[in-house]
């Protein structure tokens, strides 16, 4: 028996990294893989820059002939339209790679961030909203950094650049001018950006709590509107909404200052070029065609310039994105030993296993020490909050004893990974949560790839289809989130079936028939009996009726055994 | 996409701008402030553009010179002037956009709490969060990137075709009509977008269910090794959702190209005005050129203004479709004066969920007299979770009536009947509050005294003192900080607490170890002492003595022998 627990090791644990550091890593790492598509997107406006400024000596040439400077052909005019043709193409290219960078950084971390939400499991307290928005809303929030910020970034740098290479060409003092201009903008920036990131932060922290909000009274609203306190709700919501504007502006206003800064700086380098070049031709210009051309690059220079500083405010919301991403993705790989196959049978041994939530509490579980053989059931029973449930969560898996050792088939099992410890047992809680689709999908969850057959016969078993007959398309009908249309008992029932189609060696049944009449509750008895025949059962209950037709039962209190009796 | 769903669109549009209605003043306030800005912006380039030109000119002899450089001071106010309306517009817009927004989410959830009362049920949490979240912050493009911009880009043209108007007319239209082009680009380009806009916001709404799901039932997922599962549907939906963006952000860029063309267009009709026109031309030209070039910034990305509307009205219609569904149990247009008394009364009630599905009450007659305690009896799935529904009013009877104080519940406001009633049903959930704000949403002006008195009466009371944070602990998402049989405890003190005179009890004791359920009985009859109760039970038993028995049979109530 004990060789069915061989083991084989798993990967070590990542270490974990401190705060923003993280952030940024995870923004590097995801980055190192879009570098293909990200150097395309930017050599594309590379091009696009160049056509700009290719424009912009054209439209110069062109105007100075207009003011008298030599012959204004249509030939000339042709040749701008072309380039604006051009442009068009390349702006579009370029916005097609750059969104395929941002999908392609994205893809894969939605899966990530699931999985490390179910390796944390109960454990993490987080409300379900609050998940979800680190799930999506945080991973939507990453786009903008490959999408727009990384690109952006080099094009501000490569585009002034080759702006200020043109107007030295042509008018040293402006290309002077101009670099000066454009040098200014990243300084203003960083000195706005800092406090970006953090308001950005704390932003995101308001839309959370108003998701929480909404979907946790969204799923109690009969409660609200049963004790008619709809209007004060819609008033918390009122404030709750307030709230994420009042720091939403907060953001905005220190974002908008950056953008103030560049408009100010271009607002100054067109005027430092207008008072330049209107004082050089009063002395007679060395060059008409370079003054109109030198005004003409100032908007070109600063193109870039705005798609960089429209970005930065991504940027700062993907690093507070990351921030909150990176601890949850980071989190160690659960290690442990993974199972070769399922044992046919398994002995639970608890040796004095206590556990302890929090060291200010009373522990949940003190001193616990039993043995379950194959075909025996052991029922708990005792007062609600006496540490039922936290045994047959420390089975599942969902936490470690603080102390104290469980052992399958004489196996630690805490060396054991705690999924792989779950696909040892089948469980049937208080009330089973049925899941967006139809009753047989419910089912065959325990075991993707059942047979049509082996789902029905479970459903017979847990007596799930006495009802499903009466439904409009039998076991193929459609139940909600929450398990709407079905009653208590019948959801419990499709959570039986379940267990019946799992065929674990351990069965974990917590209270699985508190919300049954006497009537439903001896047939579900009568299948859980034939379930659990041959298999180890564990069983908490509050009904004398139910630990009456199982086996062994042991009472707790206060998370200790105070008696043992065998109850005919 | 058809006439018909351009005029729903419409409307939809039409009616969030209703529901801005108190906030007009700000709104419209901001838009001025961007105007403003948007001609400074103008000016700006126009005037250094003007100077420099009016001196090449000069040089070549073709102006008198220094007359450019006389347009210079003028650029001192807008140097300093501009950057500043530019943030101050920016600050307008959001300020007076979030505060539309915020009206909306208000707007939202208290027309689901009218029409949703009893739960979301096939409504999906998952999706509706989306929709209030996602999809009330996409209206902010309506404003934000649509109507904002578009008012901007209107005074451009209109400025910019008063000042070349008065040069040449043929000039003005060379250079405005591109302009205006770009201008009519976002109403044409909506509906184009709205496809595309309508699949991505369905795709952000399907991957948010498949997001909550498996999380929502955390321990079956988990319990049933069915994490992977779980994650390749997410998986799946996440790649449905980039599909659908990636489709929009294809006829964004289309959009962003068309304007920067347009605006181009307006540059390179002023060049050649300039080119094919004799005397006159030269002054027009140049002004339309440096006209032109500085509106091709603004104009640039205008048309993705077109994206911002048809994803604004695709979520304006989704947010509506949900706020729109039919008010269950309408309350009466002429009410009846509440009734003093509270004697329940039921009379050949029938009733059923829904047509395809089979009557749970075939003719229900029972009667609760004022302050007795009665018990009704049926097995799950009986009714009883029904019988709550009607007599709160969360549904009506398909026939016959039921009274309160001898008034038929039909003519009296929902609010008036469930006041009669504190219930404690079988789904009673807690919020992720305080035990106190949980308790004093029964009873709002409750002193802790009073909570306590509840939550002992529930047989929790030493254990919540002994919290080291008392009754101010919070219970966590549905409650989860609490055990199963402890959450039940604290759902029946908050129907204790509440006033009202008939308490209506579904399985009070579910959840209860045999013991406390004992207890809990025994302490009932004075718990309620002068209160009506209805007390639901699949069966019945220990020290509670009800005054009357009913047992559901077979959608009929037969009086039981006690």
């Amino acid at each position: 028996m004990n060789q069915a627990l061989t083991e084989r090791p798993a990967k070590p644990a990542r270490r974990r990294r401190s705060g923003a550091n993280a952030a940024r890593g995870l923004l590097a790492a995801t980055a190192r893989g879009q570098r293909r598509t990200l150097s395309l997107a930017v050599a594309l406006g590379t091009c696009g820059i160049l056509v700009a400024l290719a424009q912009a000596l054209l439209t110069a040439r062109l105007l100075a002939a207009l003011l008298g400077h030599g012959a204004a052909e249509w030939g000339d005019l042709a040749a701008i339209a072309a380039l604006v043709l051009v442009q068009a193409g390349l702006a579009i290219a370029q916005d097609r790679m750059q969104t395929a960078a941002g999908a392609a950084a994205r893809a894969g971390l939605r899966g990530r961030a699931m999985a490390a939400l179910f390796a944390a499991g109960p454990a993490d307290s987080r409300q379900i909203g609050e998940k979800a928005s680190l799930v999506i809303d945080r991973i939507e929030a990453l786009d903008g950094h490959f999408a727009r910020w990384l690109p952006a970034a080099a094009l501000a740098i490569l585009g002034p650049l080759l702006a200020v290479a043109l107007a030295t060409w042509a008018d040293p003092l402006s290309g002077l001018i101009l670099a000066v201009a454009v040098l200014l903008v990243p300084v203003a920036m960083a000195f706005t950006g800092i406090g970006a990131a953090v308001a950005s932060r704390r932003q995101f922290a308001a839309l959370e709590a108003l998701s929480g909000r909404f979907l946790d009274r969204m799923r109690g609203l009969p409660a609200i509107v049963l004790f008619r306190r709809e209007a004060a709700e819609a008033g918390a919501m009122a404030e709750a909404a307030d709230d994420l504007r009042r720091r939403t502006m907060k953001v905005l206003r220190v974002a908008f200052l950056s953008a103030t800064a560049l408009e100010a700086l271009f607002a100054a380098a067109l005027a430092c070029m207008a008072f330049r070049h209107a004082a050089l031709l009063t002395g007679g210009h060395p060059d008409p065609v370079a003054a109109i051309l030198c005004l003409l690059l100032v908007p070109v220079a600063f193109a870039p310039l705005r798609a960089f500083s429209a970005a930065y405010h991504e940027r700062s919301a993907a690093e507070g994105a990351a921030t909150a991403l990176a601890p949850l993705l980071a989190t160690p790989e659960t290690h442990g030993l993974l199972l070769e196959e399922i044992p046919p049978s398994v002995v639970v041994t608890f040796d004095r296993v206590g556990l302890r939530h929090d060291p200010g509490l009373p522990p949940a579980l003190e001193d616990i020490s039993f043995r379950v053989l194959p075909g025996e059931s052991l029922v708990l029973v005792g007062p609600s909050g006496a540490g039922k449930s936290s045994i047959l969560r420390l089975l599942m898996g969902f936490s470690a004893p603080s102390s104290g050792r469980i052992a399958l088939n004489g196996r630690e099992a805490a060396a054991l990974r705690p999924a792989e410890v779950r696909r040892l047992s089948a469980w049937v809680g208080q009330r089973a949560h049925l899941f967006r689709a139809t009753i047989a999908e419910n089912i065959a969850l325990a075991r993707p790839g059942a047979t049509r057959a082996a789902v029905e016969a479970a459903a017979r078993d847990a007596r799930v289809i006495d009802f499903a007959k009466g439904l409009p398309r039998g076991l193929d009908t459609m139940v909600g989130e929450g398990g709407f249309g079905l009653s208590g008992g019948q959801a419990q029932r499709v959570a039986i079936a379940r267990a019946f189609l799992r065929d674990a060696p351990l069965l974990l049944l917590d209270e699985p028939t508190a919300h049954l009449d006497p009537g439903t509750e001896a047939e579900v008895l009568d299948s859980l009996r034939r379930l659990a025949a041959g298999r180890t059962t564990v069983m908490a209950t509050h009904s004398p009726a139910v630990a009456a037709r199982f086996g062994r039962v042991m009472r707790l209190e206060e998370g200790r055994f105070v008696e043992q009796a065998k109850w005919a | 996409m058809g006439v018909m769903a351009m005029g729903t669109m419409l409307a939809d549009l039409c009616r969030v701008l209703g529901l801005w209605r108190r906030r007009w003043p700000v709104l419209l306030l901001a838009v001025g402030v961007t105007v403003v800005s948007a001609l400074a912006g103008l000016a700006l380039m126009t005037l250094a553009g003007r100077a420099v030109s009016h001196e090449v000119a000069a040089l070549s002899g073709a102006a008198a010179g220094g007359a450019g450089l006389l347009l210079l001071p003028w650029l001192r106010p807008l140097l300093i002037g501009r950057p500043g309306l530019r943030w101050g517009e920016r600050m307008a817009t959001h300020a007076a956009a979030f505060r539309a927004l915020a009206d909306t989410r208000v707007w939202f959830f208290s027309r689901l709490a009218e029409r949703l009362p009893g739960g979301i049920g096939h409504g999906r949490a998952g999706d509706l969060l989306g929709r209030i979240v996602a999809d009330v912050e996409a209206l902010d493009g309506l404003y934000l990137r649509a109507l904002v911009p578009l008012a901007a880009g209107a005074a451009v043209v209109v400025a910019a075709a008063l000042i070349l108007g008065a040069i040449s007319p043929l000039l003005a239209v060379l250079v405005t009509l591109p302009l205006a082009c770009a201008l009519a680009l976002p109403p044409l380009l909506a509906p184009i977008a709205a496809r595309a806009a309508k699949g991505a916001a369905a795709a952000e709404g399907r991957l948010r269910d498949a997001v909550v799901d498996p999380l929502a039932g955390l321990e079956d997922t988990l319990a049933n090794n069915a994490e992977a599962t779980a994650i390749l549907r997410v998986e799946a939906a996440a790649a449905r959702l980039t599909a659908a963006q990636r489709g929009l952000a294809r006829r964004n860029a289309l959009a962003g190209a068309a304007g920067a063309l347009l605006g181009q267009g307006a540059l390179l009709g002023a060049l050649g005005f300039g080119i094919a026109g004799g005397e006159g031309a030269l002054w027009g030209a140049v002004l339309g050129a440096f006209l032109a070039l500085a509106a091709a910034e603004p104009f640039a990305g205008l048309p993705r203004a077109g994206i911002a509307i048809a994803t604004a009205g695709a979520s304006a219609r989704r947010l509506f479709l949900a706020a729109d569904r039919p008010v269950p149990v309408p309350d009466p247009v002429a009410t009846v004066a509440a009734p003093a008394g509270h004697a329940l009364r039921i009379e050949g009630v029938r009733f059923a969920w829904a047509a395809d599905r089979g009557e749970v009450f075939a003719g229900l007659d029972m009667e609760v007299p004022e302050g007795a305690h009665v018990a009704l009896l049926g097995p799950s799935g009986a009714g009883k979770s029904s019988l709550i529904a009607l007599l709160t009013k969360l549904a009506a009877p398909s026939a016959g009536r039921i009274l309160i104080g001898g008034v038929d519940i039909a003519g009296l406001p929902a609010a008036a009947v469930r006041g009669k009633f504190a219930v404690l049903s079988q789904d009673a959930r807690l919020f992720d509050d305080s035990i106190a704000a949980n308790l004093r949403l029964a009873a709002p002006d409750a002193d802790d005294a009073a909570l306590f008195g509840a939550l002992d009466r529930a047989g929790i009371g030493d254990l919540i003192r002994a919290l080291p944070e008392g009754l101010q602990t919070r219970c966590g998402e549905g409650g989860a900080r609490f055990s199963g049989g402890q959450v039940r405890r604290i759902a029946l003190a908050r129907a204790l607490v509440c006033a009202a005179p008939i308490l209506l009890l579904d399985e009070p004791a579910a959840g209860l170890d045999a013991a406390a359920e004992l207890a809990f009985l025994a302490t009932l009859e004075t718990a309620a002492a002068g209160r009506t109760v209805l007390l639901l039970q699949h069966r019945l038993i220990g020290p509670f003595r009800p005054q009357k028995l009913f047992r559901l049979v077979a959608g009929r109530a037969l009086p039981g022998l006690g």
